[in-house]
């Protein structure tokens, strides 16, 4: 005899996997904004990445921002394809612990031109937070350093240096540039620098000894 | 002769009607309160099918009807998770960033980036001080945005302070800010 | 390709809050700050207490957000909340009034604070308002400065639809009474 609880129970069960189902997939309303031809290719990729675990706002960040520079519906799709993509290598080389934040960072290191091997350095160098030494990275190349040079500087500052650190170093290494410095010599006298002082605030947080 | 009473209400009117500029540090002082309480969290739908599930009720299930109760519940439990909107660490706190243009020839000029779904409309700046500088306050959470500055509704311009935006796929330019923290 | 609308509505931002995205919240903070500091500025007299009124407002609208059935709404139902801590503030600030001065011809001629470069029909403006019955100051702002219609007052202020007609209409004859004064001066 099956009680009438368990038939009641069940269909209701069931109901509540479709609308959690229909609730993830759901198009983001703020791709509205979006042409009708672009919305649903847009809004599939959006989901694949949210079935893949991926953060989903970086994208339609993405596609908003084309709709704002009135740019046309092949270049939306691209340009979301494309950070897709650089999201989910990001976290192939982070680990599936990295946080947006951080994939978004090591996305766009990795379309300056960082290898995954080079983020994958960074994650076991480092025990903080990723989001500044990778957005620095992609920082420098994007103002013209070699991607050998700026990835060889912040590997070498990563383990010790904190994020005020590494945002100075950047600073340091732009503003040598725009007073002529070829890059990569600006970003190496920059690194030995920013190594000083972050030696030197590391010493002063060791134990006094008697 | 003194003004009938329809126009002295309407001028008064007028006059409270006038824009009032509210500082925008208050931004950053809601946010930092905001964010020390938990988020709001899971679409409400599934909120009360939560809830309802957690009440007590009088059930009894056969074995087999056990094993496809469980089976369904972890179904729901797995796609609640795959809808919810990733989000920052509840605690992590926002800072305020100011955002500052030289513009002297601009009528009006917007912030417009990653953190207001580069909405034009969002973020108007304000002249402050001198009539050649653009100000705004803005409160952000840990992450990497790009953004530019948008003068009298046509023209794009980039910070000329910041980072530029390189992974530019829409041909005008773009910087970048990145706030740490909170990972 | 064309863009069909601007700007994310008040409802997606407060179905985006629901559902964990703090960030969202700073956006219709920003959106509302300035109309709703309007509001708390002419009813309350003065900046600092209208910037008080106004995060707490805000932060009250937040922890309570879940409560917010009709997200199309929201700018409605925090424009309740405003106007409630404002009559809340106000009452204080009366208290505090009657507590430490008791020249009440010295309360009615002190200088109001208010935004820089005022001119003289400011402050005229401001006196007059300041010397109203905090009900039908209230319902003069919400219908004539923040033009809303009587029903959306009703919901707001609790208040039927004779009884706040009846305050505006008071307010305007009181009104129009107080600058025929300032004018013979």
């Amino acid at each position: 005899m099956t009680p009438t609880c368990t038939r009641a129970a069940l269909p209701l069960l069931v109901a509540m996997v479709v609308a959690g189902r229909t609730t993830a997939q759901q198009i983001d309303s703020r791709l509205e904004r979006l042409d009708a031809a672009t919305r649903p290719t847009v809004a599939a990729l959006v989901d694949s990445a949210r079935t893949a675990m991926l953060p989903t706002e970086p994208l339609v960040q993405r596609a908003l921002e084309g709709a704002t520079k009135r740019a046309s519906g092949d270049a939306i799709v691209a340009a979301v394809r494309r950070l897709a993509a650089d999201l989910g290598h990001a976290r192939d080389a982070l680990g599936s612990t990295a946080s947006p934040a951080e994939l978004t960072a090591g996305a766009a290191a990795l379309r300056a031109g960082a290898s995954q091997a080079t983020l994958a350095q960074l994650r076991h160098a480092r025990g903080e937070s990723l989001t500044v030494p990778l957005a620095v990275l992609a920082d420098l190349v994007a103002s013209g350093v070699p991607v050998d040079s700026a990835a060889a500087a912040v590997l070498g500052l990563a383990a010790r240096a904190r994020d005020a650190d590494l945002v100075e170093f950047r600073r340091a290494v732009e503003r040598d540039i725009a007073l002529g410095a070829p890059p990569a010599a600006a970003t190496a006298a920059a690194a030995t620098a920013a190594e000083v002082w972050v030696n030197a605030g590391a010493r002063q947080q060791r134990p006094g000894r008697p | 002769m003194f003004e009938p009473m329809d126009d002295v209400i309407e001028r008064i009117a007028r006059h409270l009607r006038r824009p009032v500029q509210i500082d925008p540090a208050l931004d950053g002082r809601v946010m930092r309160e905001v964010n020390a309480r938990p988020t709001h969290a899971g679409a409400p739908a599934l909120r009360r099918a939560w809830g309802w599930l957690r009440r007590p009720h009088q059930l009894t299930l056969t074995p087999l009807g056990g094993l496809a109760a469980a089976a369904v519940l972890a179904i729901v439990i797995l796609l609640s998770r795959m809808g919810s909107t990733p989000s920052a660490p509840p605690l992590a706190a926002s800072r305020a960033f100011q955002f500052v243009l030289v513009a002297p020839r601009a009528m009006h000029v917007s912030l417009v980036g990653d953190f207001n779904d580069w909405d034009a409309t969002r973020t108007p700046m304000r002249r402050t001080g001198s009539e050649a500088l653009w100000t705004v306050v803005v409160p952000l959470m840990p992450g990497r945005y790009h953004y530019a500055f948008f003068v009298d509704g046509s023209r794009w311009l980039a910070d000329p302070s910041a980072p530029v935006a390189r992974d530019e796929d829409y041909g005008e330019p773009s910087s970048v800010l990145t706030v740490g923290g909170g990972s | 390709m064309g863009i069909h609308s601007v700007g994310t509505s008040d409802a997606a931002l407060v179905r985006r809050v629901q559902t964990g995205d703090t960030g969202a919240y700073a956006d219709l903070v920003a959106r509302y700050r300035d109309r709703l500091g309007r509001y708390a500025l002419h009813m309350l007299g003065n900046r600092e207490d209208a910037e008080e009124v106004l995060q707490d407002a805000f932060v009250r609208a937040y922890r309570s957000l879940a409560r917010c059935d009709d997200p199309e709404r929201f700018g409605a139902w925090l424009y309740g909340i405003l106007v409630n801590r404002c009559r809340t503030a106000g009452a204080r600030a009366a208290r505090r009034a009657r507590r430490f001065v008791h020249d009440p011809a010295a309360l009615e001629t002190a200088p109001l604070a208010g935004p820089d470069g005022r001119t003289e029909w400011d402050d005229t403006v401001r006196r007059a308002l300041a010397r109203l019955p905090s009900d039908a100051r209230e319902a003069f702002l919400l219908k004539h400065v923040e033009e809303l219609e009587y029903e959306d007052m009703a919901r707001l202020t609790g208040a039927g639809i004779s009884a706040l007609k009846m305050r505006v209409k008071r307010a305007r004859e009181q009104l129009q009474a107080m600058l025929k004064e300032a004018e013979r001066v």
